[in-house]
């Protein structure tokens, strides 16, 4: 997808979160695990270490040498979304008691995403 | 998950499908009928005895996290079919029940639309809203009858 396309998709998604209360966690957290699966997208995009028509959905499907690369441009950003993925099983799948904290650490985690992201567009 | 658990997040979910717009907020509107979907199905799977509603979590398939020690703690094992992640991942072997199976081909019709609308920017139309919501709503309904009759079955036993 094109960049702008992405950045679109992340900001509505990131609007719809803003939306949601402690109690939604894991809307928030696959939320968030969206938004900034666009975003790491976007920043892969621009710099040029994938095209438009190659969008990396998981982190962990990705791999080793695909990881190399793309550390180069977004290791950051796909740091943090791997972080909001490892969540995913216990408190969306599951039912592990720190649900609502997972999600306020997920949500921090997007923020990252989403300032790497902006970093990436204004270079 | 055990099945209380799984219709514990229906709950969750439905409460925030309820505030959402289903074309202002379609992705995360569209994420949580997918979720909420796949724990209907999940709840019924363990209802009517073709999977184990068990407390450890899918990673990929035949991979879960199970609770290890010290508590609080969790480790990778792999293992027979609790929950599944979507309604074809994994594929579910058994021969299922025509509930069950229209359950599933309920689910079906909404991933078909997760890639495409969510990951690729596929418009997401009236259409594709209306045959989400309409799938969805189903599945809801056949898990309760599911859920329902094995109670039903649990209690005459």
């Amino acid at each position: 997808m094109p960049p702008e396309a992405h950045n679109r998709m992340a900001e509505q998604i990131a609007a719809s979160l803003a939306r949601c209360r402690d109690s939604d966690y894991e809307a928030v957290i696959e939320g968030a695990m969206l938004a900034a699966s666009h975003w790491v997208n976007l920043a892969l995009h621009v710099s040029g270490a994938t095209k438009p028509e190659n969008d990396m959905v998981h982190t962990y499907m990705l791999t080793a040498n695909d990881l190399q690369k793309y550390r180069i441009v977004a290791s950051g950003m796909l740091d943090a979304l791997t972080e909001i993925e490892q969540i995913r099983p216990l408190y969306v799948r599951g039912n592990v008691p720190g649900g609502e904290a997972a999600a306020r650490r997920a949500r921090e985690l997007l923020d990252i995403v989403r300032r790497g992201a902006g970093n990436a567009r204004a270079e | 998950m055990k099945v209380a658990a799984h219709l514990e997040k229906i709950e969750r979910f439905e409460d925030l499908r309820r505030r959402l717009d289903k074309v202002t907020d379609f992705a995360l509107w569209f994420w949580v009928l997918m979720n909420s979907g796949t724990n209907a199905l999940n709840a019924a799977l363990h209802s009517a005895g073709i999977t184990e509603a068990v407390d450890c979590y899918p990673v990929q398939p035949s991979v879960y996290l199970e609770p290890a020690y010290p508590p609080g703690t969790f480790k990778p094992v792999m293992r027979a079919l609790g929950d599944v992640i979507h309604a074809d991942r994994p594929r579910i072997e058994a021969e299922l029940p025509p509930d069950l199976q229209r359950m599933v081909k309920a689910m079906e019709v909404i991933e078909s639309y997760r890639d495409p609308c969510i990951r690729f920017g596929r418009d997401a139309t009236a259409e594709v809203i209306a045959s989400c919501e309409t799938a969805y709503l189903e599945c809801l309904a056949l898990a309760r009858k599911v859920i329902g009759a094995a109670g039903e079955a649990s209690h005459a036993a």
